[in-house]
């Protein structure tokens, strides 16, 4: 129910997403990742934040195979999870 | 972007079809808890049953109304027409996150539920959506 008096300076109206649409992964490439992350979800309660790892390594699988465009991992929201993978990395001699 | 820990949101998913489309549209879970400021993924799934390739084209509605300025897909599949040829199935992704600014918004104090609806029709060659606000 909406009324006449709306003093918010936002108002919702379906947008497009941000980063255009996923094209579809017609051949399943991704589909283990997918599957590593639902099994995920469903162990923890369906709980977003104890999934993001998978949730990377899926999106990552989608660039790898042009199904997504490719985008820094941080500007995704997984800059932490990147901070923590370079800082466990040994030194490579 | 960082996440507001203290503010669980429930978020659930609903799929429907047109009656013009014959596509299988489901979520592939009912609910996910979420944390405004923090990336989240979650996925439908969509089948042609039929023998025929399919074009469909999606929408999206966030119940309650509200909190849909607040609610931003990086990416999805919506929008854009979509091809399934006969008997394909195919994983369909959503990407998003609750913005941060939700947690300051008074009207949004009450809210730990929110419904994520997306409705598929069947595409006609060269139909746009016409959606106010989206050319």
């Amino acid at each position: 129910m909406s009324t006449a008096m709306n003093f918010s300076s936002k108002s919702f109206k379906p947008r497009p997403p941000d980063k255009g649409a996923f094209p579809l992964d017609h051949f399943g490439e991704c589909s283990a990742f997918k599957e590593r992350f639902m099994e995920c979800l469903r162990d923890s309660g369906y709980e977003s934040g104890a999934c993001r790892q998978r949730a990377m390594a899926y999106l990552e699988c989608r660039m790898e195979r042009q199904l997504m465009a490719n985008e820094p991992l941080e500007k995704l929201g997984f800059k932490d999870l990147i901070d923590e993978k370079s800082e466990a990395k040994p030194e490579k001699l | 972007m960082e996440p507001v820990r203290g503010r669980v949101i429930r978020v659930t998913f609903n799929a429907d079809v047109h009656s013009s489309i014959q596509w299988h549209f489901q979520p592939q879970q009912s609910e996910i808890f979420v944390v405004p400021g923090e990336t989240a993924l979650a996925f439908y799934k969509a089948k042609n049953p039929t023998d025929k390739p399919i074009i469909g084209i999606s929408t999206y509605n966030v119940i309650p109304f509200e909190a849909g300025q607040y609610f931003n897909k990086i990416q999805c599949f919506c929008f854009e027409e979509q091809r399934l040829n006969p008997q394909e199935e195919v994983d369909m992704p959503v990407f998003f996150y609750i913005d941060p600014e939700f947690v300051e918004d008074p009207k949004m104090a009450k809210v730990d539920l929110i419904t994520l609806s997306y409705t598929f029709f069947e595409a006609k060659e060269g139909q746009k959506l016409a959606l106010p606000g989206y050319q």
